[in-house]
C-alpha cells in the first residue's frame, strides 16, 4: 500500500511540477518500480479507480467501475476519442475468421488487448491517443487449433502478475510477456489440442499461480481447471471436473460406456476468487455428447455446476448442479458474480450469483453451495416448469431415475429426435459477463432470448475419435433469436427491469455508479440508465460487437473501451436465427470513448 | 535471429524434397504435376472444410451432419451439381451465382423450391472451379478409408501440428486421463 501512495504522490507531483523535467524523468521511474503487480494490489483492484487490473475488474466479477464523469447528464456527449486497427481476422481450421471478444486490461494509462488468434498489444493510452508500443504473436497454430475450437477464433484477454503479462492462446499455451518490452519470457503448453483442449479464457491469477480454464466439452475431452505457478512455471494442481474412478461423484456416471473419460466439462470462461475463504468458483460446462443424454445416466457431475475450489490445492470444497444429466447443452462455464446482501435477519448473505445456460439465475451461498433463490430471466422457459423453492432443481428431476426427461414433450432424446426448446442451446446467457452495481444492489444479465431446435443423434462409442465432434446430434435456428438487458435486484431475487434487444447480446456488460453500457453484434454500442435501463447513448461501430465494454481513466481523464469484431460462433452455426447479421463483416477494432 | 535462419534452411530443405518428387515418403505431396491441385485449392478456398473438414468425413456437431464426401456415392456429374445447386432443406450452400434464378437447380426455380432453398455460399465458384473441386473428391476423398498422415500432410504440409495425431494410431488419448486419476 504505501508503494501504491506514494506513487500516487509522485504522480501528481510531476504533473503540478511541469517546469522541473528533472521530476518528470524521476517520477517515471518510481511509477515504473510500482508498477509490479502484486496480490495486495489484486485484492484491492477497487481502490485503484482510474485502473482495471483484472479480466473482470476485481476478484467478485462485478465489473462496476467507480468513474463517474461519463454519467447520466453527460452521457449524451460521449464521442469516440480514438480507435485503433488490430488484427487477428485471419482464419484457420474450420474458421473463416477470427474476432475480438476480450476485455481490455489497463494499468497506469497503458492498455492491454488480445485479438482472437492470441496476440497481445500493449497500447500507451496517455495524451487523449492511442500508441501501439508493443505487439506480441504468439505464433499460434492456426489448423491445429482452429479445427477443434467448436464456437470461434477466440481470446478474452490477459492478466498482469509481476512485471509479466499473461495470456493464453488457442492451441493451448499460457504466455508470459515481459510488460516493457513485449518479448516472450517463457510460456507452458496446459492444454493438449491433440485431445481437442483449446483455451479461449483470460487467466485468472491467484497469489502466484495462474488458473486456466479449458474448452472443448463438444470433442469429447474431459475438462479440467489447472493452476501454474508463476515463479517456477510447475503445475500446482489440476483438478477434472469429471470425478476420476476413485474420487466421489464418479457414482454419478451410471453407463457402461465410460462416458465419464469423453464427458465434457470444459472450463473456458475465468472465474473469481473469494479471499475470504481461499476459495476459487469456477463453472463448468455441458456434459458430452451434448444432447444424447441416455449415451449417459446419472447426474454427470461436475458437468453444468458452480465450483467452490480451495485455491492453494485445487480441492473440491462444495458443488452446486443447475442441470443435472442435460439433454440441452445448457451449460454453466459462467461467471460467479460474488455479492454481499444483508438478510432479513440482520446477517449478511455472502452470494455467489450465476446466470446460466437453463434461463434461470442463481444465487447460492459461496461459502457452503447451498441454494438461496432462483428465477428464471429469461421470457420464455420451455424444459422446466420451473425450481423447486427448497432445493433450486428443477421441478421434474428425479434423483432416482438415471436419465432425466424434464418436460418430456420438448426434451431431446432417441425417442424425441427433434424437438424445439427454450432457451435455445446458446443459453438465455452465454459466456458475456454480467455487471453488478454494488450500491443498487442490481445485477445487469446480457440475455439471448432463444428458443432452437434440436436433433438428437444417438452416440456411437465407435465413432468416438480425438478431435472430432461428440456431440450426439446438432441445432438447428428455426426461431427468430432476440436479446434484452434484464436487471435482478439481489435483495429480492425478482427481476427489476428489462429493456428488450433486436438482437441476441454476444459481448457483456459495464456497470458504473448510475449507467450500464453494453454492445449488439448490429453495431451498436449503448448506455442505459442503471435504474430504468432507458437507452441514453448510442453509437454505431460499423462492427459487429461480441466483447464486453470496460471503463479507465488516465490524465485524469475517463474513458469508455470496448472491442469491435464480431467473433464466437454466431456468424457460423446460429446467424439463420438473425438474417440481417448476415450483413456483419469480420473486423478487428479497438473503440475508446471520451467526453 | 538463430530462429530466423533456422527456418529459411528448413525452407531450402522443404523446397529441395518438393522439387526432388516423386517423393515416397511425402505421398500425395502437393507438387505442381499433381492434376488435383486445382481442386484442393477450390476446397480450401471455398470452405469446404469448414463443415466436411480436411479428410471429408464430415461429422456433427453444431453445424449440423455434413454428410462425408469419403462414404458419398454421388457420381462426379452429380458432386458437381450439388456444389453447384447445394442440397435443399439441408445446410448445404449453393456455390453458382445466379442458382434457382437465372439457373435452374434440380429443375426448379426460387420458387419452386420454396422453404426449402439452400443458403448461398460464402464464396461463389465458376463451372471450371466445380468441376476441379469435384475431381479433387474423386481423386482424393470418395471412397477413402481412414484418413492417415500422409494424406494429412499433403492437405495441411508440415508446418502445423495437425496431423500429429496421425502419427501413431493410438486409442484416444483422452480415455486413459479418466483412469489416471487426478493428476498433481
Amino acid at each position: 500500500m504505501s508503494k501504491l501512495v506514494r506513487r500516487g504522490f509522485l504522480l501528481r507531483a510531476s504533473m503540478l511540477a511541469t517546469v522541473v523535467a528533472a521530476v518528470g524523468i524521476a517520477g517515471a521511474q518510481t511509477v515504473r518500480a510500482a508498477d509490479e503487480v502484486t496480490q495486495e494490489r489484486l485484492l484491492n483492484a477497487d481502490k485503484e479507480p482510474g485502473n482495471w487490473l483484472l479480466h473482470h475488474k476485481n476478484f467478485s466479477a462485478t465489473r462496476f467501475s467507480s468513474l463517474k464523469d461519463i454519467n447520466r447528464d453527460t452521457v449524451k456527449n460521449l464521442k469516440v476519442a480514438w480507435t485503433m486497427q488490430l488484427g487477428g481476422v485471419e482464419g484457420g481450421g474450420i474458421w473463416t475468421h477470427g474476432g475480438l471478444e476480450g476485455t481490455p486490461i489497463v494499468e497506469n494509462g497503458f492498455m492491454y488487448v488480445t485479438d482472437g488468434w492470441g496476440s497481445v498489444y500493449k497500447i500507451d493510452a496517455h495524451g487523449g491517443k492511442g500508441v501501439l508500443v508493443w505487439k506480441m504473436d504468439p505464433k499460434t497454430d492456426h489448423d491445429w487449433a482452429g479445427a477443434v475450437a467448436c464456437c470461434g477464433v477466440d481470446n478474452r484477454g490477459v492478466a498482469l502478475w509481476g512485471d509479466l503479462v499473461i495470456s493464453h492462446t488457442l492451441d493451448g499455451r499460457l504466455v508470459a510477456t515481459n510488460k516493457e518490452t513485449g518479448q516472450v519470457t517463457w510460456q507452458r503448453q496446459v492444454a493438449d489440442p491433440d485431445k481437442g483442449e483449446v483455451i479461449t479464457g483470460a487467466p485468472l491469477i491467484v497469489k502466484n499461480m495462474a488458473i486456466t480454464g479449458v474448452a472443448g466439452a463438444e470433442y469429447g475431452i474431459r475438462g479440467w481447471i489447472a493452476a501454474t505457478d508463476l515463479s517456477t512455471q510447475k503445475e500446482v494442481w489440476r483438478t477434472y471436473t469429471i470425478p476420476a474412478k476413485d474420487e466421489p461423484g464418479h457414482e454419478t456416471w451410471k453407463d457402461a460406456n465410460n462416458a465419464a473419460a469423453t464427458g465434457g466439462g470444459s472450463t473456458w470462461v475465468t472465474g473469481t476468487y473469494d479471499p475470504a475463504t481461499d476459495t476459487i468458483i469456477w463453472g463448468v460446462g455441458n456434459p458430452g455428447p451434448d444432447w444424447d443424454n441416455q449415451y449417459r445416466p446419472g447426474d454427470n457431475l461436475y458437468t453444468d455446476s458452480s465450483l467452490g475450489l480451495d485455491a492453494s490445492t485445487g480441492k473440491i470444497k462444495w458443488h452446486y448442479q443447475h442441470t443435472p444429466n442435460d439433454p440441452f447443452d445448457y451449460d454453466s462455464v459462467a461467471e460467479n458474480v460474488l455479492a454481499d446482501v444483508p438478510a432479513p435477519n440482520g446477517s449478511t448473505l455472502k452470494l455467489a450469483l450465476e446466470a446460466d445456460r437453463n434461463g434461470f439465475a442463481y444465487a447460492i451461498d459461496r461459502t457452503s453451495g447451498k441454494f438461496i433463490w432462483g428465477l428464471p430471466f429469461v421470457k420464455k422457459v420451455t424444459w422446466t416448469k420451473g425450481l423447486d423453492p427448497e432445493s433450486g432443481k428443477p421441478v421434474e428431476y428425479d434423483a432416482n431415475s438415471p436419465v432425466q426427461h424434464y418436460n418430456a414433450a420438448v426434451t431431446p432424446s432417441r425417442e424425441n429426435k427433434v424437438t424445439d426448446i427454450c432457451p435455445g442451446n446458446m443459453g438465455g446467457k452465454n459466456w458475456p459477463p454480467t455487471a453488478y452495481n454494488p450500491d443498487l444492489k442490481l445485477w445487469y444479465i446480457p440475455v439471448i432470448e432463444s428458443c432452437n431446435r434440436i436433433t438428437v443423434e444417438q452416440a456411437d462409442p465407435a465413432k468416438l475419435k480425438p478431435r472430432e465432434f461428440w456431440t450426439g446430434g446438432g441445432p438447428s435456428q428455426p426461431v427468430r433469436i432476440t436479446g434484452s438487458v434484464t436487471a435482478i435486484d439481489v435483495t429480492t431475487g425478482k427481476i427489476a427491469g428489462k429493456a428488450e434487444m433486436p438482437f441476441p447480446m454476444l459481448g457483456g456488460m459495464l456497470a458504473t455508479p448510475d449507467l450500464v453500457f453494453t454492445g449488439l453484434p448490429s453495431g451498436e454500442v449503448m448506455a442505459l440508465d442503471a435504474k430504468t435501463l432507458q437507452k441514453l447513448w448510442e453509437f454505431n461501430t460499423g462492427g459487429g460487437v461480441s466483447a464486453p465494454p470496460m471503463s479507465f481513466s488516465v490524465d485524469g481523464k475517463q474513458y469508455i473501451a470496448i472491442l469491435v469484431g464480431l467473433g464466437g460462433a454466431w456468424d457460423k452455426w446460429f446467424i439463420e436465427s438473425t438474417p440481417e447479421l448476415k450483413r456483419m463483416q469480420p473486423g478487428s477494432v479497438l473503440y475508446v470513448f471520451a467526453l | 535471429m538463430i530462429k530466423g535462419k533456422m527456418s529459411s534452411i528448413a525452407a531450402l530443405f522443404i523446397a529441395a524434397a518438393v522439387l526432388s518428387a516423386p517423393c515416397a515418403a511425402l505421398g500425395q505431396s502437393a507438387t505442381t504435376s499433381d492434376p488435383t491441385a486445382a481442386g484442393k485449392a477450390v476446397f480450401k478456398r471455398a470452405n469446404c472444410f469448414g463443415c466436411h473438414k480436411w479428410h471429408g468425413n464430415g461429422g456433427g456437431g453444431y453445424g449440423g451432419d455434413a454428410l462425408s464426401l469419403r462414404k458419398t456415392e454421388l457420381t462426379r456429374e452429380q458432386i458437381i451439381e450439388t456444389v453447384s445447386c447445394g442440397r435443399p432443406g439441408t445446410g448445404m450452400p449453393f456455390f453458382t451465382r445466379g442458382a434457382y434464378d437465372t439457373v435452374k437447380c434440380y429443375g426448379m426455380n426460387r420458387q419452386e423450391v420454396g422453404s426449402q432453398m439452400p443458403q448461398e455460399a460464402g464464396t461463389f465458384l465458376r463451372p471450371n472451379d466445380i468441376e476441379a473441386v469435384a475431381d479433387y473428391v474423386i481423386a482424393n476423398i470418395k471412397g477413402k478409408g481412414e484418413p492417415d498422415y500422409a494424406e494429412c500432410v499433403a492437405f495441411f504440409g508440415t508446418t502445423s501440428r495437425v496431423c500429429d495425431i496421425y502419427k501413431t494410431q493410438a486409442p484416444p488419448a483422452a480415455n486413459s486421463d479418466a483412469a489416471n486419476g487426478k493428476k498433481q
